[in-house]
């Protein structure tokens, strides 16, 4: 257990350091970036799901002027490394899915490669694909790296000896990030080796998956993203693009190599949250207690590379009950290949069980918010460790007081009010405290102030500013005396921003070289002195369940006419340990549930089994959240501090918004309509 | 020479072609404030600020035409407006003469605009992309002649500090009012239309820190450049010929050069707001030999309401027209909010909705409903025809290739029952699944007139004549309406996508003529 640190500047909501440039949009992102008359990249992309290259004709595009090189698996680079087939881009002349890098165009405009990338011609000898995810997929494996299925005791005895019971099957579909800027990379060789400017949550990752694609040691990769326009966990490891950038930079004759992914791309080599298909099994007894609780999640996975999306955790954790049975089946496809997507795993997997707690909370007679106060579990019921801290039930409570939630009439369908049913929901969240490897570094300099260095990044969560705070915190100076340096690997390591663990993980080296710093040199330290270190490792993550949790509330609106749901009305309550900008955080929380509402009513990437790809791929068809559909959502939190999560006693706040929104905003709909909706997402069709 | 005035500063439109997007050729010049999220007018990424003409609604009163821009501001009335729109839709050929203020233009390098210094410290930027243009949109609104009101009491205690404390907790009132009405909340206390931002997608904020900064503006100060801006006319059409490899952007003076021009380049593609054809540009790579922009040609810009008709020029853009029409046509005012967004409006223009022949156009189906008719112009006059019958098939129309639209004119009086309905998968910036216009009347009983336009029931816009037969002559009554809602969910041949289901979209249209009896069955009860 570290010791806490004390607050001045923690916990204000002080304004966001980046905002004044940001609002005048002088903030330079990664294509923003000054390089020397660069080239741009334009990629080709298989129109095939599976199978391979016959033939590739460029000389059409060749001949278009402006057209530098065009490079295709024939004569591109060999990569040092193709272990990860996402990253061997170019290599082979094998496709794996449709819409995969199967060449790209170098040329002097990005027009001109837009053009020559089209005049490409490829003739291929197409296999029959399989990119039809269901639950009857002849071929349901198990992950090879994931968490293990988990049976204890006898879910299958305890359900037919139940009082009550709910089985019933849950679908969320894909869904993709859609970071407002798109993914970008400028990549230049010279005789230190490869720069990339890249629009990316992990400046350190990237250096540390990219190096050995390319044979190249570590420090020999310099990575720098000062401002990143968002993530949401698309750009929490490379992708192709980042590897087709830097081989294309490799025939450009030293010049530097743009490429911004357009958005239609995006939906193909980006990453996206798999759709997961989860058979959720609950018994209870009259009481309502759990007897049983399972859950059974098929999921997709591309063939080319697994990836698991873990839908399976909450249900190990969330309740107590003898019986528990959680298993994770992936469907291997020719399909693109799915990554991490805001809270993966605990986000998708809290929708299945959180509706069905609400289905066997009206089985049981009980109000929803008593069911879970019956089943809350005093220690984890998957390790059996004690919790640092479970106050989900403080949550539940709290946000009842405050949305109202006595007014809520238990019988579905009883409140109408002209043309629009309404009703009341709610749903529990959890995400999980992670803490990784940072070093930060520590100087003073001679005007006064201390220069606070880490190689971290802000997609926009704010980290400029709260590790900012941290620092005045940790030097015991005020704020204005820190001139923090991030988004950059000349700076020290630093763990992605990924998990809800930025703050937590840079905060901890932050203090570290603090405290380093002020023992070493005190606090009248001579200008050049520094230090660099890295934070303890933490023991409290061996011996404790440590875990944030929520309640999430909704009132909707379900219109009689035409089955159309809206929102009027959320609130999210946290505890998530200590906040350390209030401002930030509650930025982060509501804009976590605004996304949860997306998925509630909007998001899915439609898949067309019969080419293997993403139809609506774009904005105009991809419908994330519009102002109008976010009115009056709020977020609090419990006032607290984890005293076991590291010296900050913060357990992160990127995912948790997120989690059981949409569930919360199902239960409502039910609670309007009385029609249960197991189904994301909630479209109008399903109310008529 | 080219030119166009860029933050105050002069700039030439150099390195440009017919097809560059103002989008490209302003980040060229280094102003990257205005960013590319879609290529496609939907996020709002790229909106940049535009001197248009300012009009007033009444300006033209019965009988009498006026072009807009002409207003002499003797009583000190705008003559200028700053209008929002996507600069990525627009051929950066068409901001020769032109004014752009873009988000580096706002504000000074001392001080941030009063727009910026609300959005930097509400926290109204997390990750910073969109942020740029939600200030452009949110400086447009700030500009608005006519926003009234003082800046809202943004309850900066809630917005800073959410951490649960003893005193809090009370229970909140419900969101949706007795009277059943979902709250709209579309306006702020200091009269900030949340419309102006519903063009700007914002992924990080769930947008209400972007509505604190809206709702805490109070109004321009006396000094404020871009207010006095409005006081001086704006920018008027500047005649423009720029060829570049991509092929030739011409701007015509007049309308007669326009129309010789048409007809000695049948190829010619006519573009106004250039909303649809940005779109082919940036997303399909279309690339045609020559442009003609019409979108400031005089002729193509009057609006005429009389006794017996309203005639709205086809270059008049969706919000020109809706405020010129100053809540006239019930019908239309129920359709602009959900046409696309304020960004797209600021642009698209009426004719350009009809021009493309989409079966998913907004305004046709109200049109229809409306019996408009299309003045149709070519170097051998004018011609009118019925909107009903100008579309023959997908995206194919009665217009002759040397043929302009003109202008619609919409009979008067206008049927005194109208209702407008878009179901679309998200509440406002979507396409329709399906959109129906009705227009009726009822006298002692029977449905003496009957008008229905519908879109997305088949590849053209449709009048539902069948539907209308089994109303006319027959009594305004349950039975009536659902016999005619079954006949209504037969007529086209909607489909099956991604953004409904065929038994979907026919639900809706029997539904939207239920409601339409429903709605105006209590008035009319009422009333007798």
């Amino acid at each position: 257990m570290s010791e806490i640190l004390e607050s001045t500047e923690i916990g204000r909501p002080m304004v966001r350091q980046d905002g004044p440039a940001k609002v005048r949009g002088l903030a330079p992102y990664a294509y923003e970036q000054p390089v020397q008359d660069p080239l741009h990249l334009h990629p080709v992309q298989s129109t095939i799901a599976l199978g391979c290259i016959v033939s590739i004709d460029t000389s059409a595009a060749e001949a278009l002027p402006g057209v530098v090189a065009v490079l295709t698996h024939e004569n591109a680079p060999r990569l040092a490394n193709t272990d990860d087939a996402e990253l061997a881009v170019l290599q082979g002349h094998e496709v794996g899915f449709r819409g995969q890098f199967i060449g790209a165009v170098l040329a002097e405009s990005p027009e001109v490669a837009r053009q020559a990338a089209a005049a490409v011609v490829v003739d291929y000898e197409a296999e029959e694909h399989d990119a039809d995810f269901r639950a009857d997929h002849p071929q349901l494996t198990e992950p090879n790296a994931a968490t293990a299925d988990t049976f204890d005791g006898d879910v299958d005895t305890a359900l037919r000896a139940a009082a009550h019971t709910v089985e019933a099957t849950y679908t969320t579909p894909a869904e993709h990030n859609n970071p407002m800027e798109p993914h970008t990379t400028i990549a230049l060789w010279d005789e230190r080796g490869l720069t990339l400017y890249d629009s990316t949550q992990g400046p350190h990752p990237v250096r540390q998956t990219i190096a050995p694609v390319f044979g190249l040691q570590p420090d020999q990769v310099h990575v720098i993203a000062p401002h990143i326009g968002g993530g949401f966990g698309s750009k929490g490891l490379p992708h192709a693009n980042v590897v087709l950038t830097a081989l294309a930079a490799q025939r450009s004759g030293g010049r530097p190599v743009k490429l911004a992914l357009t958005r239609q791309q995006m939906f193909t080599v980006a990453g996206y949250r798999t759709p997961t298909i989860q058979q959720v099994r609950l018994g209870a007894d009259d009481d309502g207690r759990l007897s049983a609780v399972a859950m059974d999640a098929v999921e997709q996975t591309s063939k080319i590379k697994e990836f698991t999306e873990e839908s399976g955790q909450p249900a190990r954790m969330m309740y107590a009950t003898p019986n528990r049975q959680v298993t994770q089946r992936l469907a291997r496809l020719d399909i693109p290949v799915p990554s991490w997507m805001r809270a993966p795993g605990k986000c998708p997997g809290m929708f299945g069980p959180e509706v069905a707690m609400d289905e066997i909370a009206e089985a049981c007679a009980l109000d929803p918010i008593e069911l879970r106060v019956r089943n809350e579990p005093e220690s984890d019921p998957e390790t059996g460790k004690p919790y640092s801290s479970r106050r989900l039930l403080d949550c539940l409570a709290e946000g009842a007081k405050r949305f109202g939630w006595d007014r809520r009439n238990a019988r579905p369908g009883q409140r109408v009010q002209g043309r629009w049913r309404v009703g009341l929901g709610v749903a529990a969240s959890t995400y999980p405290f992670l803490r990784q490897f940072s070093e930060a570094k520590v100087s003073y300099s001679a005007d006064g102030t201390y220069a606070v260095h880490i190689g971290a990044a802000d997609l926009g969560t704010g980290a400029w500013t709260a590790l900012t705070q941290i620092a005045a915190d940790a030097l015991g100076v005020s704020a204005h005396r820190i001139r923090l340096e991030i988004g950059d690997t000349a700076l020290p390591v630093a763990s992605v921003a990924g998990g809800s663990s930025g703050t937590a993980s840079w905060g901890a080296a932050i203090i570290a070289a603090a405290d380093e710093f002020l023992a070493k040199f005190g606090v009248e330290p001579d200008p050049g002195a520094e230090v660099q270190t890295a934070a303890p490792r933490d023991s409290a993550q061996k011996e404790y369940a440590m875990h944030s949790f929520g309640a999430q509330f909704a009132e909707v609106c379900v219109n009689v006419d035409t089955g159309e749901v809206r929102v009027p009305r959320m609130l999210g309550v946290f505890s998530a340990g200590r906040i350390i900008n209030a401002g930030t955080a509650r930025s982060q929380f509501i804009g976590g549930m605004s996304m949860g509402i997306g998925m509630a009513l909007h998001e899915q990437s439609v898949m067309d089994a019969r080419f293997g790809s993403f139809v609506n791929h774009d904005f105009a068809e991809y419908h994330v959240p519009a102002n109008a559909d976010i009115a009056d959502v709020d977020a609090v939190w419990l006032d607290e501090v984890d005293p076991l999560a590291g010296p900050l006693g913060a357990r992160g706040i990127g995912e948790i918004g997120i989690v059981g929104a949409a569930a919360a905003v199902a239960n409502a709909t039910y609670n309007a309509t009385g029609i249960r909706v197991r189904d994301l997402p909630l479209t109008p069709d399903k109310f008529l | 020479m080219n030119e166009a005035t860029v933050n105050g500063q002069q700039r030439a439109l150099t390195g440009i072609g017919a097809h560059t997007t103002a989008l490209d050729w302003l980040r060229s010049c280094g102003l990257t404030g205005a960013k590319e999220g879609c290529a496609e007018g939907e996020c709002g990424a790229c909106a940049v600020l535009v001197a248009q003409p300012a009009e007033s609604g009444r300006s033209a009163e019965s009988g009498q035409s006026v072009a807009s821009g002409q207003s002499d501001g003797a009583d000190g009335a705008d003559q200028t407006q700053w209008a929002s729109v996507n600069s990525c839709l627009i051929p950066a050929a068409a901001l020769n003469g032109q004014e752009v203020v873009t988000s580096e233009g706002l504000g000074s390098p001392a001080d941030l605009h009063p727009v910026q210094s609300q959005m930097a410290a509400n926290g109204s930027s997390q990750c910073g992309y969109c942020t740029p243009g939600f200030a452009c949109s949110m400086a447009a609104e700030f500009y608005r002649c006519g926003r009234a009101g003082e800046a809202a009491d943004v309850d900066g205690e809630r917005s800073t500090d959410g951490a649960v404390t003893d005193d809090g907790g009370k229970p909140a009132d419900g969101a949706v009012p007795a009277d059943g009405t979902v709250p709209d909340d579309e306006h702020g206390p200091n009269g900030f239309d949340l419309h102006a931002l519903s063009g700007n997608l914002c992924r990080c904020t769930g947008y209400r820190p972007i509505r604190d900064a809206a709702f805490a503006l109070g109004a321009p100060q006396d000094d404020d450049p871009l207010a006095a801006r409005r006081r001086k006319p704006a920018p008027g059409p500047v005649a423009t010929d720029i060829t570049g490899d991509d092929g030739r952007f011409v701007r015509p003076a007049t309308l007669g050069e326009t129309l010789d021009l048409m007809a000695g380049n049948p190829d010619a593609t006519v573009v106004a707001g250039a909303t649809d054809f940005g779109v082919e540009v940036n997303q399909r790579g279309r690339r045609d030999p020559l442009l003609i922009a019409v979108d400031r040609i005089d002729e193509l810009r009057t609006f005429e309401a009389t006794d017996s008709h309203v005639e709205i020029g086809a270059a008049l853009s969706l919000s020109e027209v809706e405020r010129k029409l100053d809540g006239r046509l019930p019908l239309l005012e129920g359709m602009f909010p959900q046409f696309a967004s304020r960004l797209i409006r600021n642009r698209a223009t009426i004719g350009g909705n009809l021009g493309t022949g989409s079966p998913i156009g907004d305004a046709p189906p109200a049109l229809l409903a409306l019996g408009a008719r299309i003045v149709l112009v070519s170097p051998a006059g004018e011609r009118e025809v019925d909107l009903d019958g100008y579309f023959t098939g997908y995206r194919q129309t009665v217009r002759r290739d040397d043929e302009l639209i003109k202008s619609v004119r919409i009979p008067l009086p206008v049927a005194p029952l109208t209702a407008f309905h878009k179901i679309a998968k998200r509440r406002f910036d979507d396409i329709s699944s399906v959109a129906i216009a009705i227009a009726g009347e009822v006298a002692d009983g029977v449905i003496t007139r009957a008008r229905i336009g519908i879109g997305g029931a088949a590849a053209t816009p449709l009048r539902a004549h069948d539907t209308e037969r089994a109303l006319l002559g027959n009594p305004w009554n349950e039975a009536t309406i659902n016999e005619a809602a079954a006949v209504l969910g037969a007529e086209g041949t909607p489909m099956d996508d991604h953004r409904a289901s065929a038994a979907y979209r026919q639900s809706m249209l029997a539904q939207a003529l239920k409601k339409f009896h429903a709605e105006n069955d209590e008035t009319l009860e009422v009333s007798a």
